[in-house]
């Protein structure tokens, strides 16, 4: 059966703010999944929780509503049960950051094969408006009345430096853009990050859909991304001018590749029974 | 001629102290003999007081016992600090340039064997953390064994380093040897009647757990079950197993917890304070009711408390831990033979009930190196997936329900991603039979009351209490997981008529069984190794029964079976 977007229709309706910069990724995760031919039993997403992770009522493909922050190692343990399984991961930036920040970081210097979507929209929506890790110096919101007082933690040049072998930027209100970004993820063999900018409609009036389109601008095409550095360089460019598209690629051994068990079959069809326990017992002698 | 010795060694950390007591208990176990090492050493890697005690009897025994007979001192200070636990006509192996004792430095009569240690080192060309070598070589000496049972486990031991460093190893075994001329702690003879495995508790979980089929272990670093990591980590490749060291505990769970829901078998393994890291995950498995196995080794607590020294200070926590109400399993291993077996009965219990199975272990089970019969490690298991169903099972309709509510036990089929009409969601949230979110007042109640049917069910597949001793006893002894030992000796040194009644399957609890066994019993006397009494308030939570006496001991340092006699 062939896949196509309505392939993951559910009797849920999305219950996001009508505007919500999620429905575009939405839209864009079900083009690129249709374009792979990934349907609902061939393949798992993992969700945080926040806005975000609301999303798997109305996706139909096997998912895993995970723990606040708690997704990566999540991912992880599935993709090492089942290595041919196609693994994906939405996340958001309070989740994926602030209460899995260490989960990043980690999950990033082993390379697992797993796409990783974060929708960053610098706020908490669901507990209705606090600043995120990602919110902006000087930014108002519920939890910092007098702007955000911190640094904000940049994705890209976090997960480059961790070790992340795929890292784009996507916007959420360019759903052709986005596809390609996302399904460029998918189809790359490692731990590959998008973060996609996303306006919180609600919660934020700064960060507009207009306050993005000004801004955005598409990676040049003459751009080449097999350069660390330059990756890095591109992706700390905040301000006028944001650039958006894929800043890094590189082919790397995954966390799987490096398991000598996971040579052949996945895990979870391997035999149960070993053979030669019998014989390791004379180490114990 | 005795039928049980106790020998001592202590010094520095890094001299091979936890090395040469486990090649002394090989040496015996080899020839037939019942041997017990447990260790005692502080937090850190490099100088301080490490000691290791190993008891050898020709005779099974249960425990550690109190009295040293032989203490080989590679330092001045395990002199100073163990002078008192010697029996009468104890055998003092110290090296004479650590100073001149004279018999009256000691409390009791013992008998001083001043072995020139450092000086047979040099003489055998050798580093002098050789020390613990020629002490080998004079114990085995003592104990009247020939030297090839000391030989021939230091060539296995160095095996992997050649021939050179195998010889010189036993060369200089051999100069300590030849140092006795007297046997004077000549232990009673014994024939070899099996193989024995000389094996520590983390060590048994994970052959245990190798035999249940696991496939997956997140486990970060902590003292004691770091060698469950060991084992894992050294046979990955031939047990067809991923061990992953994650970044942290919370990482752990949910990674196994991740990987039990992609479809394998999997666990994690900590001590108190990664556990609590877990609970937030714990109680996500309870949710999504994943399979899977909780080994926590206890140690002395709270907080980093006293990270080398054992207690069973988490009975309770384990019961309770995790918001939210759910079921689970608590079983607590009493020995290496048990460890290995309720490791099994855990994956099987976890995968028939989908839910968290816990083994309570502590750092005397974990880190002690016992001695049990191979046949209990051998041979194929049962492995009972539950209702894990069958890619080919699955209704091609789609009306597939991984949260069926209509089973009578509260256990539903479950598929994994990736089979063909298996979709579902392992939902966080509450939620309904496909896994969708739900707030519905009817549908929580329906989902809620299926999780915790589970309990009921589960008491049906759970093992009573074990029963030992007199049932005309006057006493009548209480204890869980790793007490049982010491009590059971001690029962055999009291005067008097004493029953055990001992707890390796603990929640959920037996409390029929409990009140049939306990309601008649005069004397009720709890042991535990901890400062409240957690199975007293448990047994008191479920039966009403309330055990007034209790033996209780948080010091750190494992139950010596005269220490409970004493306390009567």
């Amino acid at each position: 059966m062939t896949v196509t977007t309505d392939t993951f229709k559910t009797n849920f309706l999305p219950t996001w703010c009508p505007g919500c910069g999620d429905f575009g990724i939405w839209m864009s995760l079900k083009n690129a999944l249709a374009e792979l031919n990934i349907g609902t039993d061939d393949g798992v997403v993992v969700y945080g929780v926040g806005c975000h992770g609301n999303m798997y009522d109305w996706m139909k493909i096997y998912g895993v509503a995970a723990l606040h922050g708690r997704t990566l190692p999540v991912a992880q343990g599935l993709k090492f049960a089942n290595h041919k399984l196609p693994v994906m991961v939405i996340s958001g930036d309070g989740d994926g950051l602030g209460e899995g920040g260490n989960h990043f970081m980690h999950a990033a210097k082993r390379n697992p094969d797993i796409a990783v979507f974060i929708h960053d929209n610098q706020v908490y929506g669901l507990t209705t408006g606090q600043a995120s890790p990602t919110a902006q110096q000087g930014f108002k919101t519920k939890s910092t009345p007098e702007g955000v007082a911190d640094e904000p933690i940049n994705p890209l040049s976090l997960a480059l430096t961790a070790g992340a072998t795929f890292v784009a930027r996507g916007f959420a209100g360019d759903t052709p853009g986005l596809t390609a970004i996302m399904k460029a993820a998918i189809e790359h063999k490692g731990f590959a990050v998008v973060d996609i900018l996303q306006p919180c409609v609600t919660f934020d009036k700064v960060h507009t859909y207009a306050w993005y389109r000004q801004r955005l601008y598409k990676i040049e095409a003459e751009y080449k991304p097999d350069n660390k550095l330059k990756a890095i360089e591109k992706a700390m460019e905040w301000g006028d001018k944001i650039p958006v598209g894929v800043l890094y690629k590189e082919e790397r051994p995954t966390s799987e590749d490096r398991e000598a068990a996971l040579a052949g079959e996945p895990l979870k069809d391997l035999p149960l029974t070993i053979a030669n326990l019998d014989e390791l017992l004379h180490e114990f002698i | 001629m005795m039928d049980s010795v106790t020998w001592k060694i202590g010094g520095e950390a890094g001299f091979g102290i936890m090395s040469s007591g486990i090649m002394l208990s090989r040496a015996f176990a080899r020839m037939g003999y019942h041997t017990f090492a447990t260790n005692e050493y502080p937090s850190l890697i490099r100088g301080g007081h490490n000691v290791i005690t190993v008891r050898i009897a020709k005779d099974k025994f249960e425990s550690m016992n109190r009295d040293i007979h032989v203490l080989v001192a590679l330092n001045k200070q395990t002199i100073e600090v163990h002078k008192n636990e010697l029996n009468e006509g104890a055998v003092v192996v110290f090296d004479p340039k650590d100073g001149e004792y004279k018999p009256e430095d000691f409390p009791k009569p013992v008998k001083l064997l001043p072995i020139p240690l450092r000086d047979l080192v040099a003489k055998g060309m050798g580093d002098p953390i050789m020390r613990n070598t020629v002490a080998l070589g004079v114990t085995v000496a003592l104990l009247g064994a020939p030297f090839e049972a000391l030989s021939s486990v230091i060539s296995d031991q160095f095996k992997k380093k050649g021939e050179e460093v195998v010889k010189h190893n036993v060369d200089i075994a051999k100069l300590g040897y030849d140092q006795v001329k007297e046997d004077s702690m000549f232990l009673a003879k014994t024939a070899k009647k099996e193989d024995q495995l000389v094996i520590n508790a983390s060590e048994a979980i994970g052959v245990g757990a190798a035999r249940a089929g696991l496939k997956f272990a997140a486990i970060y670093p902590m003292t004691p079950i770091n060698s469950l990591i060991t084992f894992l980590a050294d046979h990955a490749k031939s047990l067809n197993l991923v061990y992953k060291q994650p970044e942290d505990e919370i990482a752990g769970i949910n990674m196994a917890i991740g990987a039990s829901v992609g479809g394998v078998r999997s666990m994690v393994a900590t001590s108190g304070g990664g556990f609590a890291l877990m609970v937030e995950g714990l109680a996500w498995g309870g949710m999504i009711e994943a399979p899977l196995v909780i080994d926590l080794g206890m140690r002395v607590g709270p907080s980093t408390g006293m990270p080398t020294y054992t207690e069973q200070g988490e009975l309770q926590f384990v019961i309770h831990a995790g918001h939210g109400e759910f079921p689970r399993i608590v079983l607590a291993p009493a020995d290496v033979e048990e460890a290995y077996q309720l490791t099994v009965d855990a994956f099987n219990l976890a995968d028939r009930y989908q839910v968290p199975v816990f083994l309570l272990t502590d750092k005397y089970l974990n880190e002690s190196t016992w001695c049990a019969p191979k046949s209990v490690f051998a041979g194929d298991v049962v492995i009972d997936r539950g209702k894990l169903v069958k890619e080919q099972d699955l209704p091609a309709d789609g009306s597939f329900k991984r949260y069926d509510l209509s089973g009578p036990d509260g256990v539903s089929p479950r598929s994994v991603p990736g089979m063909k009409n298996g979709f579902h969601y392992a939902n966080s949230y509450e939620h309904d039979e496909v896994g969708h979110t739900t707030e519905a007042a009817d549908k929580r109640i329906a989902m809620a009351a299926k999780r915790l049917k589970k309990f009921e069910a589960i008491k049906k597949d759970m093992m009573v209490p074990q029963v030992y001793g007199d049932a005309e006893a006057e006493i009548t002894f209480i204890t869980w997981g790793s007490t049982r030992g010491p009590v059971l000796d001690a029962m055999k040194l009291l005067n008097k008529k004493s029953r055990l009644i001992h707890y390796s399957w603990i929640y959920p609890f037996p409390a029929e069984e409990t009140m049939k066994l306990l309601s008649p019993a005069t004397r009720l006397i709890d042991v535990e190794q901890n400062a409240t009494g957690q199975l007293a308030a448990l047994i008191r939570e479920h039966t009403g029964i309330l055990i007034k006496e209790k033996i209780l001991k948080y010091d750190g340092r494992p139950f010596f079976p005269e220490e409970i006699v004493e306390k009567l």
